[in-house]
């Protein structure tokens, strides 16, 4: 029985040698600050809903940190904080919903895409996030003035009826690669770093290439306790949850 | 050269048609030189007329053939030409194409043969024709050529056997 | 007419026969059309009245809202996440499963040569072609960017990209088309003798309206042997496309990774349910014929409800055996998450909605549709089938936006409210009714070639000491 593959990989998106990216939570040390949230929703031009819309589940963050709690009030024995993102998984089953392929897999990042401009706003993709990590524009959001002045000019601003969601930062992939090139070298570990990487006071995220093995990230997926979420779907993510919790 | 011309006799009801029509062809008129026009489906068989030919069986083979390929090239023509990766499937998936494939089959078919029967009726066609309003009500009217100097031998033969009327056809706009 | 009925005489029986068949009862042909042309022409006051109200309905609660909705963003919907489908989607599979009524009855029961089909098959036709219709306005308003909703239609550009045929809402296109076009159509290829007979006896713009429509039709030997064998062809295969239709609209569901959605039995369930509602739809349009169009208490009779009565029926336990198997197999073998899903369903806030669904759906006709008395009463026959449409509305709102509320992430499950849904949906009811009061001002509603066929066909004679119905086949 030892040839015998119960899962067929093949149909699994190639991984190519450019680029593996994927990135490490690591629970034990996250505070649930939402600095993460924060700076995604600075780097990538999020816009406000409002607070009424907010109260109706329509915030629009790609990261949220999810409130876990262990035991009863007041003998509450642990609080794990969850920060989740796209997973950006390798057989992500919100690409083939898309009628119009505007989720897509990227061949060179290996990480899920998300095209603005093609998406007509079915949200079949929403529905078959097994993470519900996918966030729809249901208005034009106003920018209250001085906020306007923020926005980044890497990142497309979207209108309604689009959906998005977390995407590895993949403009800051794109300037490191491009830097990277321009300097006849590769990209040395630790240099791209999303927002929401950058920004953790705790550096409970770790970012880099998971098919460079003497990267941090792929060390850290080694781990005895490293695990993925909702792994029995086997739609191969690329975050690794390290468990554990505060208040321990 | 005898002139032939079109008598158009118009019956109550399907036996007297019958006759009507086998006495036509005692009196020596060609099958195809009889047209029937009725106001409900009369198989040929029930006025002993030979069967018509109809293409709308092989047309909608056709198009269902013409169907199966369109749905083929969308289903795995597409990706071949403009291959895009999503969610580890393979690029050419196996029963999205069975699906696709099927319902352009369908309606290869059908809009084959919906065209079938305009071709094959020379619809649409807005010329005068022989026509008589009597037969929306119910009439079976029987068209037949003659030589123009037996019209009377023919409309009394006929009036004899049942027909409420034998007159010249006359080409109406409908 | 050659009519075994003359022979037998006065009989009593026979007189009863004659009162109840339509098939048995039969009209000069002239007498039958110019029965139909004048519930044709006959429009009272107060069928404008209703025209004009369902007209303003329409303009401000479809049309009005939904470019008000176009205009502002989905936002104005109840959708959330992680309620991202909700009315609009449960709208369009109600009005797809209310489409199924037509070709189930002109096409299934002309291929079993159900003889009461014959005076109600266009009638149940437009309904599907109208409901198609709104179904096609429900699925353009769940979009986000309806005006790029032509992407989804496959044809070479130089944007070099095709839609994505891995997607089952590509299907959906697909198959809602194809059908579409099958059943229009098929509702038009046996409209053309009938328009050619409104031709005959019209004048001025209905005149050159019917001239148009008709296509130079006369009745030859030949039009008529290419209409019967297209008619055939299209009775035959239109079935398979009704079935792959709702399936694939199924598919939506059940090929989503989701909870509660990931069931192997949903295609067959929501054909089975599309045929629950399209009957019960089919029967509550005919009682509203019968009542309010001149001439129609000769072609529909308590015959007609009474074998509609029965299908209802069949078609009732046949749903509740999907359901059940459905229901039973998650319960008992599924995962903590199919629980949450349907408990939530059960006892959640919309468990009332649940219950309400099985009573209407199940209980109800099981207790009445077998007493044949209130089979053959026509308010009756309706109330029941409206119910069965509620109950049927209720199921694709359980199975759509109440199941969405419920996720493995219970961080993210939300409750769903609904918002702009309600009066698009109002409207294209009040659209589906508008329409369907149009096409009967201007097409002869009973093909009465088919009916007259019908009535040829069938005769009494004496069997022993009985008499009894006899149909021959005529094609």
């Amino acid at each position: 029985m030892d040839n015998f593959k119960v899962v067929d990989e093949t149909n699994a998106a190639e991984e190519k040698s450019q680029g593996l990216w994927g990135l490490v939570v690591n629970q034990d040390v996250c505070t649930g600050c939402q600095a993460c949230v924060t700076a995604c929703a600075m780097e990538n031009n999020i816009p406000w809903v409002g607070e009424d819309d907010a109260a109706y589940g329509r915030q629009m963050s790609w990261i949220r940190v999810e409130r876990l709690w262990e035991g009863e009030y007041p003998e509450v024995t642990s609080t794990p904080f969850q920060p989740i993102m796209c997973q950006h998984c390798g057989k992500a089953p919100c690409e083939p919903v898309c009628p119009v392929f505007a989720t897509v897999h990227s061949e060179s990042e290996q990480i899920n895409l998300q095209v603005y401009n093609r998406c007509v706003g079915t949200r079949y993709c929403a529905n078959n996030c097994p993470y519900v990590v996918r966030v729809f524009n249901w208005y034009d959001y106003e920018r209250p003035e001085p906020m306007n002045n923020q926005l980044n000019p890497d990142v497309t601003v979207r209108r309604r009826g689009v959906m998005e969601k977390c995407s590895f930062c993949v403009q800051r992939i794109h300037r490191a690669e491009d830097a990277a090139k321009a300097e006849g070298r590769e990209i040395y570990d630790g240099e791209v770093e999303p927002a929401c990487v950058q920004a953790c006071p705790a550096s409970a995220l770790v970012f880099g290439r998971l098919d460079d093995p003497a990267s941090k990230v792929s060390k850290l997926t080694k781990g005895d306790s490293a695990h993925t979420l909702l792994e029995n779907l086997g739609i191969k993510p690329r975050v690794t949850y390290l468990p554990g919790g505060s208040h321990g | 050269m005898t002139e032939k011309l079109t008598l158009l006799a118009v019956f109550a009801d399907i036996d007297p048609a019958a006759h009507g029509i086998d006495k036509l062809r005692e009196m020596g008129v060609e099958d195809d030189e009889i047209n029937v026009i009725s106001g409900i489906p009369v198989t040929e068989a029930m006025l002993g007329r030979p069967r018509k030919w109809s293409n709308v069986p092989r047309l909608a083979a056709g198009g269902s053939i013409a169907g199966f390929l369109v749905g083929l090239f969308f289903a795995a023509g597409t990706p071949l030409l403009y291959p895009v990766s999503v969610g580890g499937q393979p690029l050419i998936p196996g029963p999205p194409t069975i699906v696709a494939v099927f319902e352009m089959t369908m309606l290869g078919m059908l809009i084959a043969t919906f065209l079938g029967v305009f071709l094959d009726s020379y619809f649409p066609s807005y010329t005068p024709k022989e026509y008589v309003p009597e037969v929306s009500d119910g009439k079976i009217a029987v068209l037949f050529a003659c030589p123009a100097a037996s019209e009377m031998k023919f409309a009394q033969a006929l009036s004899a056997i049942g027909a409420e009327s034998v007159k010249p056809a006359e080409a109406v706009h409908l | 007419m050659a009519n075994a009925t003359a022979v037998l005489g006065q009989d009593e029986h026979v007189e009863h026969l004659r009162k109840e068949h339509l098939m048995l009862d039969p009209k000069p042909r002239g007498e039958m059309n110019a029965m139909v042309m004048e519930a044709m022409h006959t429009t009272s006051w107060k069928f404008w009245v209703v025209f004009a109200i369902l007209s303003v309905i329409v303009a401000v609660a479809l049309f009005g809202a939904w470019g008000y909705m176009i205009n502002t963003g989905l936002g104005l919907t109840g959708k959330n996440r992680p309620g991202y489908w909700s009315l609009f989607l449960v709208n369009t599979v109600f009005w797809v499963g209310i489409s199924h009524a037509g070709t189930f009855v002109s096409a299934l029961l002309r291929v079993f040569k159900a003889e009461f089909r014959r005076p109600f098959t266009r009638a149940a036709e437009l309904m599907t072609t109208f409901g198609l219709v709104q179904a096609g306005i429900m699925i353009f308003s769940h979009m986000g960017r309806v005006w790029l909703a032509y992407w989804m239609f496959p044809f070479p550009t130089q944007r070099t990209i095709w839609p994505n045929f891995h997607s089952p809402l590509m299907w959906d296109f697909l198959a809602i088309n194809t059908y579409l076009l099958a059943s229009t159509m098929y509702l038009f290829l046996p409209l053309i003798p009938d328009v050619a007979m409104a031709r005959d006896r019209s004048t001025g713009w209905r005149k050159i309206f019917y001239r148009t429509l008709s296509l130079g039709f006369r009745g030859t030997e030949g039009e008529w042997a290419h209409l019967r064998i297209a008619m055939n062809i299209f009775a035959f295969a239109i079935l398979p496309v009704m079935f792959s239709v709702h399936t694939i609209v199924s598919w939506d569901f059940a090929a989503a990774m989701r909870p509660g959605w990931n069931s192997t039995i949903f295609g067959p369930y929501f054909v089975v349910g599309a045929l629950h509602s399209g009957i019960a739809a089919v029967a509550m349009v005919m009682v509203v014929i019968r009542a309010n169009m001149k001439n129609m208490k000769y072609f529909i009779r308590p015959e007609h409800f009474d074998a509609l009565g029965k299908l209802m029926l069949v078609v009732s336990m046949g749903w509740a055996y999907f359901f059940f198997n459905d229901y039973m197999v998650q319960w008992y073998g599924g995962d903590e998450v199919t629980h949450w899903v349907l408990e939530w369903q059960e006892k959640g806030p919309a468990g009332t909605l649940w219950m309400l669904m099985l009573v209407v759906n199940i209980v109800i006709p099981w207790l009445t549709l077998w007493n044949k008395k209130i089979r053959r009463t026509p308010w009756a026959i309706f109330t029941i089938g409206l119910l069965i449409n509620v109950g049927m509305w209720i199921e694709r709102f359980i199975i759509i936006p109440v199941s969405l509320e419920i996720n493995r992430f219970p961080f993210m499950w939300g409750q769903f409210k609904p918002g702009i849904e309600v009066p698009i949906f109002i409207g294209t009811l009040a659209f589906f009714i508008l329409l369907y009061m149009g096409a009967s001002r201007l097409i002869p509603l009973v093909p009465v070639w088919e009916v007259q066929e019908g009535q040829l066909a069938h005769s009494v004679r004496k069997f022993g000491k009985e008499t009894v119905v006899t149909v021959s086949d005529l094609e």
